[in-house]
C-alpha cells in the first residue's frame, strides 16, 4: 500500500471514529431535504417506476437511474459547505 | 495505531483537495443509495404511490382564504348563538352553557351533587333545632365535605364556595372529610391527598 492509500485509510479511519462522518451524513441529509433535491429525485423515481413498472423494479434499476441524477442534482451552495467541512476536519487532524 | 508518523502537511493541495472530494463523493452516494432504499421498500410494501391524488380531489381540499370563514371553509362561531333545548327541563339554553346547564338538570356530575347536598343541609338546618345531629353525620360522612364544617365555613370570610374541595385543608380519610379542623389552610396536604 502506498503511503497516499495508507494515509488515505487513516484519515477516513478518524473520520469514523471520531463521528464526523456520521455528522457529516446527517448534515448532508438535512441541506438535501430541505433543498427539495429529495423530492426531485423522488419525483424522477416516479417515473422509473411507472415505466418499469411497479412489480419488475429492482434496487439494481433504482441505483442505475437515481445515483447519476441524484449527484448533478446536488446543489453548489451544499456541496462546497459540505467540501469546506470536510478540508476543516483535515486541517485540524492533519498530524495522525 | 503502530504507523509512521505521517502527517497531512506533507500532501499538497491538490490532493488535499482530491481527498476531500472522495470524501464529499462517498457521501452523496450513500445520501442516493439510502433514497433508493427508501423508494424500493416503498415500492414493495406498497405505499409508495399512496400520497398522489388526482387534480379534482385536490380542488376539494384547497385552502379557503376567506374573512369570516377558517381555513376548512366552515364558520367556526356558528354556534355562539344558538339555543338548544333542554330535554330534561324544555328551557332554552344557550348553546355555551348548555353542558353545565344539564350538568346541574340531570343531577349528575361533580357538582350537581354537592350544590344537592348543600341545599339538604341547609333545609335540614332549618328544621332542625340541634346543632349536630349525630345521625346526620353518618350521611355526611360520604361526601366532599361535612356538615359541621359548613357552618364554620360560612362564617369565614375567606371562603367564598364551601362546597368546593379546596374550601378547607383538613386531613382526609380515604374519600370522605371526617371533622375538618377549620383553620387548616395548608395548600400542600390537600392536593396531595387528592392526587
Amino acid at each position: 500500500m502506498s503511503k497516499d492509500s495508507q494515509m488515505r485509510a487513516a484519515i477516513n479511519q478518524k473520520l469514523i471514529e471520531m463521528g464526523e462522518r456520521d455528522r457529516l451524513k446527517e448534515l448532508l441529509r438535512a441541506k438535501l431535504v430541505e433543498c427539495g433535491w429529495k423530492d426531485q429525485l423522488k419525483a424522477h423515481c416516479k417515473d422509473v417506476i411507472r415505466e418499469k413498472g411497479l412489480e419488475h423494479i429492482t434496487v439494481e434499476d433504482l441505483v442505475a437511474e437515481i445515483t447519476p441524477k441524484g449527484r448533478a442534482l446536488v446543489p453548489d451552495s451544499v456541496k462546497k459547505e459540505l467540501l469546506q467541512r470536510i478540508k476543516t476536519f483535515l486541517a485540524q487532524h492533519s498530524t495522525l | 495505531m503502530k504507523m509512521e508518523d505521517m502527517s497531512l502537511s506533507g500532501l499538497d493541495n491538490t490532493k488535499l483537495e482530491a481527498l476531500a472530494q472522495d470524501i464529499y463523493s462517498d457521501l452523496v452516494e450513500d445520501a442516493c443509495l439510502g433514497l433508493c432504499f427508501e423508494v424500493h421498500r416503498a415500492v414493495k410494501q406498497g405505499y409508495f404511490f399512496l400520497d398522489d391524488t388526482d387534480q379534482e380531489s385536490m380542488k376539494d381540499f384547497e385552502i379557503v382564504d376567506q374573512p369570516g370563514v377558517d381555513i376548512f371553509g366552515q364558520v367556526y362561531n356558528q354556534w355562539k348563538n344558538k339555543e338548544c333545548v333542554c330535554p330534561n327541563c324544555n328551557r332554552s339554553i344557550a348553546a355555551s352553557r348548555f353542558a353545565p346547564h344539564l350538568e346541574k338538570c340531570l343531577g349528575m356530575g361533580r357538582n350537581s351533587s354537592r350544590i344537592a347536598n348543600r341545599r339538604i343541609a341547609s333545609s335540614n338546618n332549618m328544621n332542625n333545632k340541634s346543632e349536630s345531629d349525630q345521625e346526620d353525620n353518618d350521611d355526611v360522612n360520604d361526601n366532599d365535605w361535612s356538615y359541621g364544617s359548613e357552618k364554620k365555613a360560612k362564617k369565614r370570610k375567606s371562603d367564598k364556595n364551601p362546597n368546593s374541595p379546596r374550601r378547607s385543608k383538613s386531613v382526609k380519610h380515604k374519600n370522605a372529610l371526617l371533622g375538618s379542623k377549620p383553620c387548616c389552610r395548608s395548600g400542600s396536604s390537600m392536593h396531595a391527598v387528592e392526587r
